[in-house]
């Protein structure tokens, strides 16, 4: 087994430790960093969204992948920047206002990360205004609304509204969280919604134009 | 009490959603309302009377016992909705119950003076109220079930100091509760479930589970057993059947769970004398394509299914209903379509 494939494989199992010092021996080997980026960490990170689809694991080994892949990012981070290799895609993601939830936002964030989006992370109670003046800044080509509580679906429809009304950069609107449906995504102008984290990857794949 | 009590409700065809929000929110003045412990129980009564039931539930609200113990530990009051420990507090001197929490105290006193209505408290189950307080909780949970102790990890040793904490604040809540007259009490703790705990893990280990929901939630159960208030148990995550089955060992009078289960099949897995209650998707009442007619036809289908089973079962919601802004109506009419169903079963 190649020392890519052994870190993807430490990725997958989340072995953060494995994946760092794997990380290290492939730069050591002369791998190129975009190459470890491309050839072990993506598709490590993608059969993670595969398998937690087909439930043979659950948001903990998300997590607990995302977080060995952070190690292996950490040190490949100088060298991409010295390369000037940036990822092609941003995303800009939050949870709307007036809502504190974070866990399923969290997890689209590890995801699209583990996609290889550059994911500009707003937080929870986002207001509308904080969305449009992050398109300005960043320029995304895709903004996820994250809403846990039904109280705050109208805050999504708000945020949707705003961004759509307020001339800013095109962008393509993606929608989630547990009350949210395809329905009330298509009612409020959203131009897609995923059910989970593994198939927001997906559907933000397809919504850039990458899939 | 006696759980003969909650068995007659159920065998007389009970139908009723956990709807305080809903009545609330249909007042002028909500936010006032819930500081004003003797309009907040004229509420809670009001709601009991509105869906003919004789259990008065409290006003859900999840929040209360995080901003006690944040108070207490010195956090600001104006960063404690978004406040997340990253080292582990010292225990408080004293906790102190927040004005929210006083008129909840108040509310129960105020219910009680009926003596026709059986006054209910509420609080967050410690588990729940320890993913609150951290960033990431689910990371310290899983690097627990690898085995890694305190010792090792200072996530892990952080998840169990905010466990302690959670005990120590749930405990003060519910004795206040007890002491204003509450005759039962629900715990919710949704955050028992298959995001926060990993089923797969669970699988080769299930002493995680054990140690950080079910051995805090036996110390509550006794607590309450030793002052006479039955245990309405609450947790509407999505839950595998082993953690059902655990559930089920907590001599709740009550379980109440999410849309997600079967109630009918989980029926084989809790005691005869354990009524099950919901669980009808009402999270998803403010969505225009479910209708008032599917809401009945679900609310139908499950009656006949709970009769089939032969388990002692009252039909209502799978979690507190949201009153919100703009589907007010919609969202009580879908009550009402399911309140109907008592009278075809």
């Amino acid at each position: 087994m190649t020392t890519l494939e052994q870190l993807s494989e430490a990725v997958g199992a989340g072995k953060a430790k494995d994946a760092k010092a794997l990380t290290q021996r492939a730069l050591d080997e002369g791998a190129r960093p975009g190459d470890i980026v491309d050839k072990a960490l993506v598709p490590a990170m993608a059969e993670v969204g595969e398998r937690f689809k087909r439930n043979e694991i659950f948001v903990p080994e998300m997590l607990i992948a995302a977080r060995a892949m952070k190690e292996a990012m950490n040190l490949l981070e100088p060298h991409l920047v010295a390369a000037g290799i940036t990822p092609k895609y941003t995303a800009v993601i939050g949870t709307v206002q007036g809502d504190l939830h974070d866990i399923g936002k969290n997890l689209v964030v590890v995801m699209w990360k583990g996609a290889n989006f550059r994911v500009v992370d707003l937080g929870t109670n986002v207001p509308p205004a904080k969305f449009v003046s992050a398109i300005q800044e960043h320029r995304p080509q895709l903004v996820g609304l994250s809403a846990l509580l039904t109280t705050t679906m109208p805050a999504m429809v708000e945020t949707v509204r705003i961004i759509r009304t307020s001339g800013c950069p095109p962008v393509k609107v993606m929608v989630g969280g547990a009350p949210i449906t395809q329905q009330f995504a298509n009612e409020i102008g959203a131009d897609g919604y995923a059910a989970d984290a593994g198939s927001a990857v997906d559907k933000a794949r397809a919504l850039v134009g990458a899939a | 009490m006696n759980r003969q009590f909650y068995l007659d409700l159920a065998a007389a065809g009970l139908r009723m959603p956990i709807g305080t929000h809903l009545i609330l929110h249909g007042h002028a003045d909500p936010q006032t309302i819930a500081l004003d412990g003797r309009r907040l129980g004229a509420v809670v009564l009001e709601t009991a009377e509105r869906f003919g039931t004789p259990l008065a539930f409290p006003l859900m609200d999840l929040t209360l016992e995080k901003t006690a113990l944040l108070l207490a530990c010195g956090v600001p009051e104006a960063e404690v909705d978004a406040h997340h420990f990253t080292v582990a507090p010292p225990v408080p001197e004293r906790i102190l119950l927040t004005p929210r929490m006083r008129a909840s105290c108040e509310a129960i006193a105020h219910v009680a003076t009926r003596p026709d209505v059986v006054p209910i408290g509420m609080a967050i189950g410690p588990f729940s109220l320890t993913t609150k307080l951290m960033a990431d909780p689910i990371t310290p949970v899983y690097l627990a079930g690898m085995g890694l102790s305190a010792g090792e990890d200072p996530e892990v040793a952080l998840l169990e100091r905010l466990l302690s904490l959670s005990e120590l604040i749930v405990h003060r809540y519910l004795r206040a509760q007890i002491e204003a007259g509450a005759r039962a009490v629900i715990i919710c703790e949704p955050a028992a479930n298959l995001v926060y705990l990993s089923p797969k893990q669970l699988s080769t280990n299930p002493a995680l589970f054990e140690r950080i929901v079910m051995e805090p939630m036996q110390r509550i159960t006794r607590m309450l057993a030793a002052s006479g208030v039955d245990l309405i148990f609450h947790d509407c995550g999505e839950l595998t059947t082993d953690m059902v089955r655990r559930f089920a060992t907590l001599g709740a009078a009550i379980l109440s769970f999410g849309s997600s289960r079967r109630l009918w099949e989980d029926a084989a897995l809790v005691p005869k004398d354990t009524i099950l209650y919901g669980n009808l998707p009402t999270k998803r009442f403010c969505a225009s394509e479910l209708t008032p007619g599917e809401v009945e036809r679900l609310a139908q289908e499950l009656v006949e299914k709970m009769q089939t089973a032969g388990h002692p079962f009252i039909l209502g919601s799978e979690c507190d209903v949201l009153s919100v802004p703009g589907k007010e109506t919609e969202i009580l009419g879908k009550v009402d379509a399911f309140m109907r169903c008592a009278y075809y079963v």
